[in-house]
């Protein structure tokens, strides 16, 4: 039995070895990334779990094409942004569309709660209407809290390329944010 | 959209302090951090149940599995035979006979949808040379290279199913690289822009 706190590449070895059940120490370690991420990228929850189901999937069929797995980390993100790009690829746009509206108001809605959800909604739109591969650097950075350095292995883009893209996020994000205030 | 002042870019990225920042781009820098709080929220959701569930019904364990995999495995099963003592001479002649018998190109005989693959890299220097790819399920040391002349030219054969195979050299244990000779590649499909080299093997009952 592998211990849950287990460095990455121990659990790895442990699933060559044919402990498949170990694996899941791997999905509980990286899922709730991999979703924040993919919801992120693809604007609905739903088309998110199955995009960040079928690359853990995708993942324990080929572990041991992952030819580092002290970076299994990037490696993950690295199959779930493809699968993203495969998911809006088949819509034939960038654009996402957001089906995590705010909830509705009911009578235990709080006017903080709900003010939070409008603003939340807005911070959504402005994301879901860069392109993808800004929406992506963005996110990366500043939801997922990677580095540069981090992101280019995830991307495969240089990183001066990736600052340019979060530069133009950022920029892109406080027009929208500074629209609504006025 | 205009552009940021560079001064709000360095602070965001953790490369100023965001307390130096004039009062008007601390404002917005405080603006894009909540704004990215509010965005950070986890999904209430898991697929854990549902890959799991995947994974159990069809288990492919990368390092299990591939018939060359399984071929060796067997061959190295141990097993055990009782014999009378009559049959112990006839079976040690017989056995001697099977060790004597013509073998194909490089003592390997493939079966009718079989084929020889001979792998062959340059790679003057290294300490080890192995070869993993879709026959193997890329399993490390299952079939290494040998340098017996230590020119830097290694080379191994291996009988591998007939049909179209991916494969990748690595090096030393840590460095993987594509065959320079493949003369086919893919793309690995991790999105990295690395490439697959590409092996036909054709089976030995076409060869002339």
């Amino acid at each position: 039995m592998v211990n849950n706190g287990a460095p990455d590449v121990e659990v790895v070895a442990r699933v060559l070895g044919g402990d498949g059940e170990a694996f899941g120490i791997l999905i509980r370690r990286y899922e709730p990334g991999l979703l924040r991420f993919a919801t992120r990228m693809l604007g609905n929850p739903d088309a998110a779990a199955d995009a960040v189901a079928e690359s853990l999937v995708r993942a324990y069929r080929h572990l041991a094409q992952c030819r580092d797995p002290e970076r299994l980390k990037s490696w993950l993100y690295r199959i779930t942004g493809n699968r993203c790009r495969s998911h809006l690829a088949r819509r034939h746009t960038n654009d996402i569309s957001l089906s995590d509206a705010p909830p509705l108001a009911d009578g235990s809605d709080t006017w903080a709660e709900l003010e939070r959800g409008e603003q939340v909604a807005l911070v959504e739109r402005a994301l879901a209407a860069l392109p993808a591969e800004k929406r992506e650097a963005f996110v990366l950075k500043h939801v997922e809290g990677m580095s540069y350095e981090e992101m280019a292995t995830v991307t495969g883009a240089r990183i001066p390329t990736l600052k340019m893209r979060v530069h133009r996020a950022r920029e892109a994000l406080l027009a929208a944010l500074e629209e609504v205030v006025r | 959209m205009s552009p940021i002042d560079p001064r709000l870019h360095e602070a965001l990225d953790g490369e100023r302090d965001p307390g130096e920042l004039p009062a008007d781009l601390r404002e917005a820098y405080a603006r894009l951090i909540s704004a990215t709080h509010l965005v950070s929220g986890t999904p209430r959701l898991s697929v854990a149940a549902r890959v799991m569930t995947e994974i159990r019904q069809n288990p492919a364990p990368a390092q299990t599995g591939g018939p060359l995999r399984r071929s060796i495995r067997w061959l190295g099963r141990p097993v055990t035979v009782r014999l009378r003592p009559a049959w112990t001479l006839a079976l040690a002649a017989g056995l001697a006979a099977i060790l004597l018998l013509p073998l194909g190109p490089g003592g390997l005989t493939p079966g009718v949808t079989e084929g020889v693959a001979k792998f062959v890299g340059h790679f003057p220097g290294a300490r080890s040379v192995e070869v993993v790819g879709s026959f193997n399920d890329w399993s490390r040391g299952a079939l290494a290279l040998n340098d017996d002349d230590h020119d830097g030219i290694w080379h191994a054969d291996a009988v591998l199913p007939a049909g179209q195979h991916e494969y990748m050299f690595v090096v030393d244990g840590e460095r993987w690289v594509p065959d320079p000779l493949a003369g086919r590649y893919v793309d690995d499909g991790f999105g990295d822009g690395q490439q697959n080299s590409v092996l036909i093997v054709r089976p030995a009952a076409a060869q002339p």
